[in-house]
């Protein structure tokens, strides 16, 4: 794979990243939903604001643990991945989120092992579905990169895009905002990209970090809540 | 109810100086050195039961600035239970401070710990001030660990490491609350700290790693300011309870997670990973109102594992 010339590799990086990749992504609000009832999101300023912090939030922990899934792949170091994978669920405080990682990391595993003869895929959907590993879509999501023989500053991307993107996506159906200010929140939040992968890239597990109290009452509050637009 | 024949270790090395959040901080201070007598606190406290089946403090062993005197049994709704204030000598932690506390809750026996005052967090220059926690409890052990708030002044930098290794049956509440600083002071002082650095992670006794909590809060990096941060507020309280799933899930069911305007408050609870237990956290504007949000959630847990509330504060902390 690694072999593959750039161009196969840009449309796999848009195969992977695009809404309608079947992982479910956008199912889930990431607590916009109680954020916009709550008041706290109610214009594209506090949209963007929202959006930045669960991107820089899921920088330092989804998005390490995507990196080092990476380099396990690179390094054959199946048990590396697997250590990863339980470093990020413990990690994990907020139950729905856990649920959704999990959910979308078997998803991602079942379409790895459709689209590529890998045993290491293999493998990991077989640990996953036997309870030997919690499963983690930021774990999945680095070991596919790997495979497809995408770059890990791509892949970087394309987590954080997706973070971004989901907020945004589930914006369009609970905040007041339209499509033109979701595309330049996109725009303004991308130039952080390269300073989060600079530091997150030489982050080991241990290094992991997340402190956004307010976003953690807003998901209890989705967690225990009626608001059922999106799943939980 | 001292053991007479105290056993005198070497005060235990505290060294975050790897931690790469605190790499910009490790100058020696021009005072005192980093681990100078005085300045490395040092405080194992054990409880057990006694032959009669009293909750007790057997072992105990401190260090300067750390004190702690004796155990108490002030406390009305649960007057079995032995109380523990953590003193310090030495006024607010400065630069280079060390300290290590090690609490031992041994089978089926229960202890309450608590601070004497707030602990504050001196302005800092050089290097920075560490803290590292072993809290072990054994089968069917209980423990409700409930300091006075941190209060940390400008340019601090303070980290911390706390282990809780907790049997499945035993139950521990532990809870930190942090100021955004000195707020009254001057023209006000909030967030005007270098660097918290807070870690807590929950394993059972055969080394089997259940979560793992870390917030690193540097200002000049991430404002506590922002949305989805502290936003709006100024006091949080976080509060893990390790406690087997049947009480864990009576707790949830309980437990009210709100936010309100008016009173400018709010609180969240989730449930934490691999059935370890659960995660409560408070924002407020003052401490007065978020140390009661987490006494009374303190007082919800030791309903359902007790069968007993905690009773009301005394009136003058």
């Amino acid at each position: 794979m690694s072999e593959q010339n750039d161009m196969i590799k840009v449309m796999r990086l848009l195969q992977f990243t695009d809404s309608q990749f079947p992982v479910g992504t956008f199912s889930f609000s990431n607590g916009l939903e109680t954020a916009s009832f709550e008041g706290i999101v109610k214009d594209a300023k506090t949209l963007k604001d929202f959006a930045r912090s669960q991107s820089h939030q899921a920088a330092y922990s989804d998005g390490v643990a995507c990196i080092h899934a990476y380099r396990a792949y690179k390094a054959g170091d199946y048990e590396k991945c697997k250590e990863t994978d339980s470093y990020l669920y413990a990690f994990k405080m907020n139950d729905e989120a856990r649920l959704m990682a999990t959910r979308m990391g078997k998803k991602l595993a079942e379409l790895g092992v459709r689209l590529y003869s890998d045993n290491f895929v293999k493998e990991w959907l077989k640990e996953i579905n036997d309870g030997e590993t919690p499963g983690m879509y930021p774990v999945a999501q680095g070991i596919m990169f790997a495979i497809a023989g995408v770059s890990e500053k791509d892949l970087f991307c394309s987590h954080q895009y997706g973070v971004i993107n989901m907020v945004l996506g589930a914006a369009l159906r609970c905040v007041k905002v339209s499509h033109y200010d979701t595309q330049l929140i996109l725009e303004s939040l991308s130039e952080d990209i390269e300073r989060l992968y600079q530091e997150a890239s030489k982050m080991e597990l241990k290094d992991m970090n997340a402190f956004y109290p307010e976003l953690d009452i807003l998901a209890s509050l989705h967690e225990k809540g009626n608001m059922r637009m999106f799943m939980n | 109810m001292l053991q007479n024949k105290k056993e005198k270790l070497p005060t235990p090395v505290v060294d975050f100086d790897n931690a790469k959040e605190m790499s910009r901080y490790l100058r020696e201070p021009e005072a005192m050195y980093v681990g100078a007598p005085g300045k490395h606190g040092y405080l194992r406290m054990g409880f057990e039961l006694d032959k009669q089946g009293k909750s007790i403090m057997r072992d105990l062993e401190r260090r300067a600035p750390l004190i702690v005197q004796q155990e108490l049994y002030f406390d009305e709704e649960m007057p079995e239970m032995p109380c523990v204030y953590i003193l310090s000598s030495g006024g607010p932690n400065v630069d280079g401070d060390r300290y290590r506390q090690d609490i031992t809750v041994k089978k089926d026996a229960y202890a309450w710990v608590s601070t004497g005052a707030a602990t504050k967090l001196a302005q800092m220059r050089f290097n920075y001030s560490g803290l590292v926690q072993n809290i072990i409890l054994e089968d069917n052990a209980y423990l409700e660990f409930m300091p006075e708030p941190v209060i940390p002044c400008k340019n601090t930098r303070f980290i911390s490491d706390t282990r809780l290794v907790v049997a499945e049956s035993a139950t521990v509440f532990y809870s930190e609350i942090f100021m955004g600083g000195r707020k009254y002071y001057k023209d006000g002082e909030l967030f005007e700290y270098d660097i918290l650095s807070v870690c807590s992670h929950g394993e059972r006794p055969d080394g089997k790693q259940l979560f793992r909590e870390k917030f690193v809060i540097d200002p000049q990096v991430e404002h506590p300011r922002n949305l989805g941060v502290m936003g709006q507020f100024d006091v949080f309280a976080n509060v893990i309870v390790m406690t087997p799933p049947e009480m864990a899930s009576k707790i949830y069911e309980k437990t009210e997670v709100f936010i309100d305007r008016d009173r400018k408050l709010a609180a969240g609870i989730t449930r934490l990973p691999n059935n370890a237990g659960l995660l409560y956290k408070v924002l407020g504007m003052e401490p007065g109102p978020v140390k009661k949000m987490v006494r009374s959630f303190c007082s919800l847990v030791r309903l359902t594992v007790k069968g007993k509330p905690v009773p009301e504060e005394f009136p003058w902390r």
